[in-house]
């Protein structure tokens, strides 16, 4: 019976020990990385890394300057006019295009293939820019610019045309992706954002009367029969009528928009 | 009342006029010691945010932002120019008062001292140079007025926020009380194109205190 009573107020003890143990608190036992007194670094090290790097771009930007002096050495007419603009243009040798965007070839992606050549970003996270925007790729045939393009809000803009390259072609151009992109929002239901589409494009195309026929669609979709009416009698009024011929594919494209202005016109109207 | 008493009397006057004069000569005679110590040494009082953690940070932030590859990426496509960054606000979301300008500030000052960034004034310091600048075009010579709408537009902004995680408990025993604490900051920064939103940049540093207090200060 003692012995049952020893083995028991054993067990006991153990058990209550290790409940108390488990019950414990944890205690942090690790090991301080600074302590009381010791010196932090101020990051100086850092700047003086960073400062011996710059020097050492500094030296490779004069590289970037003899490429502009022989960009402008080289250069006639427009080509000149652009370098100096900082401006990629048509007919600019690899050096020249080098020159207007500010770039080393360090920053391109450079493929030659027999007498073509394309130049691409290295990097699209911070791609070459011009003074007009952000050069996607530019192609040169024969050692001149063939075709080029910029990155732009509605895509990619490619101009392989002088005309594409004036003020009043990036505007049409602009436009017309500001366009397609209104239809596909309309075409999706989104009217709200259509018409915000359509009114950028106005802005950047004011003679185009089927922009003013698409806002007014847009808007008779949305059940705005009052705006959508004043847009209908826009489209029609800024017409001139007399001049349009129903030939040719576009002609024809806006004669149908005009017999649906009339149309939707009538309508509205015996509606108000 | 007799001599004797008559002396007692005094005698405790005296000693009850003694005491507080001694007491009074003691606190006139004892000194506030100030010493200059090296601003960068350890030095922990209370446990919580202090300036170590803020060079700390400094420190760490700098060697990531200059270290980072965005800079030779950014040089590379600009033919080696420094990329234009506005500092953006630094938000503490942390439970403690924490004044993010130091740190802040380190970071803008290895910025300018490395010529690695081009440094844009942002915030109240720009409204200052405005007006400043729009002073000028009524009150100064022509020939040294500023020039209006000649900013460099920043290409960069450098956002960050501090965090603060806190664990503590509290043992009572016979001989008083014993706190242990953990603190743990995180700041996060990053550096974001204004034209894209890419984020070009992310810096991190993390500090974890452990602060102890021992029953009856032993």
């Amino acid at each position: 019976m003692d012995e049952r009573m020893k083995m028991f107020s054993a067990a006991l003890l153990v058990g209550a020990l290790t409940l108390s143990g488990g019950c414990a608190k944890k205690h942090v036992n690790e090991q301080p990385i600074i302590e009381q007194g010791d010196r932090v670094d101020d990051g100086s090290y850092a700047v003086a890394e960073a400062r011996d790097r710059v020097e050492e771009r500094q030296r490779q930007a004069a590289d970037q300057r003899d490429i502009e002096a022989e960009a402008l050495a080289t250069c006639e007419g427009d080509v000149c006019d652009a370098v100096v603009r900082d401006e990629v243009w048509l007919g600019m040798n690899e050096t020249q295009v080098l020159a207007a965007t500010g770039t080393t070839e360090a920053a391109w992606s450079i493929r030659r293939s027999g007498g073509s050549t394309v130049m691409t970003p290295r990097d699209v996270g911070m791609m070459p820019s011009d003074a007009v925007g952000a050069v996607t790729m530019v192609q040169l045939a024969g050692g001149a610019v063939s075709r080029y393009g910029y990155q732009e809000s509605q895509g990619v803009r490619l101009v392989s045309t002088p005309d594409q390259a004036t003020t009043e072609g990036r505007a049409a151009e602009m436009a017309e992706a500001l366009l397609r992109e209104g239809d596909e929002l309309a075409a999706a239901g989104r009217l709200d954002a259509a018409l915000d589409r359509y009114d950028r494009a106005s802005i950047l195309a004011p003679d185009d009367p089927l922009i003013d026929y698409r806002v007014a669609s847009v808007l008779d979709k949305a059940l705005r029969p009052l705006e959508a009416l004043i847009q209908y009698e826009l489209f029609l009024h800024r017409l001139d009528l007399e001049r349009i011929e129903a030939r040719g594919e576009a002609s024809a494209r806006l004669a149908e928009a005009i017999a649906l202005a009339q149309q939707r016109i009538v309508i509205l109207e015996r509606s108000r | 009342m007799n001599p004797g008493d008559t002396m007692k009397f005094n005698s405790a006057w005296s000693v009850w006029l003694a005491v507080p004069l001694i007491a009074m000569s003691v606190a006139a005679c004892s000194k506030t010691n100030v010493s200059r110590i090296d601003p960068g040494s350890v030095t922990d009082l209370s446990g919580r945010w202090n300036d170590t953690d803020s060079r700390l940070v400094a420190a760490e932030l700098i060697d990531q932002s200059l270290n980072g590859g965005w800079l030779d990426r950014y040089a590379d496509a600009n033919g080696g120019a420094a990329p234009p960054v506005i500092v953006g606000e630094f938000r503490n979301r942390s439970s403690e008062h924490i004044p993010v300008r130091t740190f802040v500030g380190d970071l803008e000052n290895a910025f300018v001292n490395s010529g690695a960034v081009t440094l844009v004034a942002g915030g109240n310091e720009r409204d200052e140079v405005r007006d400043e600048r729009e002073d000028q075009q009524y009150n100064a010579r022509a020939g040294t007025r500023a020039g209006l709408g000649q900013e460099l537009g920043a290409r960069y902004m450098l956002q960050g926020e501090l965090q603060s995680i806190e664990d503590e408990e509290t043992s009572r025993g016979v001989v008083g009380s014993r706190s242990e604490k953990i603190v743990f900051y995180q700041v996060d920064a990053r550096m974001v194109d204004l034209e894209s939103n890419v984020v070009v940049w992310a810096g991190q540093h993390k500090i974890k205190k452990y602060i102890e207090r021992p029953p009856l200060g032993l």
